[in-house]
């Protein structure tokens, strides 16, 4: 023993770690800026309004309304053993943003009528954000 | 600024599936630009590339190795990247650099080769250039990211699959009458609404194709220009806009905030506004991007343009040309070539090396690139000098 006491760091996490954690959970995690109150994606790190980088951080239960989608008949590279899916950009309900993600069994544009309500089942390591119709 | 800036001088391969490798094929259209300016390697001052996916064919930092096989090694170059809009964001850098005074001539090149790798793994490469964590990650190809900005438009506006199925056979059309064209075939709307579904509501002929290609330019200042004694064509408006990356976070999503501003800039600097432009070249890399591009550019009111191209309006012959090249659909679309690609239809068209595909009386022209979703844009445009 030297004598020199090592402190074990804390490993960081990262916005986007934190971000696929709330979401793994079904939640979408966002920043309200303790200046002018603008609420953002977690991912983001300023303020948009005001460029302040002081946030409190806010939960938002992960459902919404779809906007729109396209179903994806020739899927990418990653994506080949996926059925049938659709990649849909949704509205978060009581959050000022949309949200995007990868919504299985989807074969027909009568299987998603926009405004469709979905919600965020969980990050799949392969896939991403991982969406459910309620 | 100080100067004027012109170009002198265009080249460019052909576009489509092409076995050279990508530093030949760059070669070849910088030393027809070089050979059709009338100047000599020597007089260029700087070396400006664009280029996106060097790296599929073994060759990135790719300015200085162009360079030093056109015999100018020692003159100092830069590679840009940004995305599809590559080119034209390069073009905006070179058009900088002369207007400051810091350059008299200089050659603009931009260059892809990507079909060798294949349709999979070249949808992965272009994927990348989306906002990938939200995007690519999740499972949206370009085609798709497209896609949904189509059904957008379609469920705000009175558009249909035949309207966006329009805008590809006015291009084949043009790009028929194009020898450097990547797809040289007459196509019908029938044509297009059974051709395989990509990712609806987009088909296959909705998509313009992977390409390879090069494209270049000679630019240089008034005075250069005017010593030449050659034909030229001078950039009297230039802007550079940006949008969020990301799809989701677009306040609407069918328009692309980025043109909205490159245009404005472009329009002001001109002192024009977009009824005075004879014709323009648009990023057209999906049907549903050229209906929103050329509301975006001021030519049809938002919501409309879908009437303009039923109507034959932004035919080669109608109240506004639009692509006549073919544009990327039908010329075909190298993503690091297609902004350059672009000034070099623009300068054909001014200096009667159109060929059937000229419009007549034409005195000033649009450019209007873009790079992923529209996450970047550049407007260009020009004046024809008698």
């Amino acid at each position: 023993m030297s004598g020199i006491e090592v402190k074990q760091r804390k490993p960081t996490v990262s916005a986007r770690e934190k971000f696929v954690q709330a979401a793994s959970s079904g939640k979408v995690l966002a920043n309200k800026c303790l200046r002018c109150g603008n609420v953002v994606l977690e991912t983001i790190y300023y303020c948009e309004k005001c460029f302040g980088n002081e946030f409190e951080s806010v939960e938002f239960q992960g459902s919404g309304r779809t906007v729109t989608y396209t179903i994806q008949a020739v899927a990418p590279e990653g994506f080949e053993d996926a059925e049938s899916y659709a990649w849909v950009v949704f509205k978060v309900d009581n959050a000022p943003f949309r949200l995007s993600g990868f919504l299985s069994g989807i074969t027909s544009s009568k299987d998603l009528p926009i405004g469709t309500r979905v919600k965020v089942a969980g990050f799949h390591p392969k896939h991403g954000l991982i969406l459910q119709k309620i | 600024m100080r100067d004027r800036v012109c170009v002198l001088g265009a080249g460019s391969s052909k576009y489509g599936k092409l076995n050279e490798s990508i530093i030949e094929i760059a070669l070849g259209a910088s030393k027809d630009a070089i050979d059709s300016s009338g100047i000599t390697p020597k007089d260029i001052q700087a070396g400006y590339v664009s280029n996106v996916f060097g790296v599929a064919d073994k060759q990135v930092h790719m300015a200085p190795v162009i360079l030093s096989n056109l015999g100018i090694p020692y003159v100092p170059g830069l590679t840009i990247e940004s995305a599809c809009g590559s080119g034209s964001v390069m073009f905006r850098e070179a058009y900088a650099n002369i207007a400051a005074g810091f350059y008299d001539c200089v050659l603009a090149v931009g260059a892809e080769k990507i079909t060798h790798t294949g349709t999979t793994q070249s949808t992965t490469l272009f994927s990348y250039c989306s906002d990938f964590f939200f995007e690519g990650g999740n499972g949206a190809s370009f085609p798709g990211l497209f896609a949904s900005i189509a059904r957008a438009y379609m469920t705000s506006y009175k558009a249909n699959e035949e309207d966006l199925a329009a805008v590809a056979v006015k291009n084949h059309e043009n790009g028929i009458l194009n020898p450097k064209a990547h797809v040289r075939k007459k196509i019908t709307i029938d044509d297009v609404l059974k051709s395989p579904v990509v990712a609806s509501p987009l088909k296959l002929y909705d998509c313009c194709p992977f390409s390879d290609g090069a494209s270049a330019v000679i630019m240089c200042n008034e005075q250069f220009a005017k010593k030449s004694g050659r034909p030229y064509v001078e950039v009297i408006g230039s802007g550079r806009g940006a949008s969020p990356a990301a799809v989701q976070a677009r306040e609407d999503i069918t328009t692309i905030p980025s043109t909205v501003a490159a245009a404005n800039q472009a329009y002001k600097m001109a002192n024009i506004t977009p009824k005075d432009i004879d014709f323009a070249e648009v990023h057209d890399c999906f049907t549903i991007a050229e209906i929103i591009d050329i509301e975006d550019l001021g030519f049809f009111p938002k919501g409309t343009a879908v009437n303009a191209v039923r109507t034959g309006a932004t035919r080669r012959n109608g109240e506004i040309p639009i692509n006549p090249s073919g544009g990327l659909k039908s010329k075909g679309h190298p993503i690091g070539a297609t902004g350059i690609g672009q000034v070099v239809e623009v300068f054909e068209q001014f200096t009667g090396k159109a060929g059937e595909r000229e419009i007549k009386d034409a005195q000033l022209a649009l450019t209007h690139n873009f790079g992923a979703t529209g996450a970047s844009s550049a407007v260009h445009i020009f004046r024809k000098v008698e």
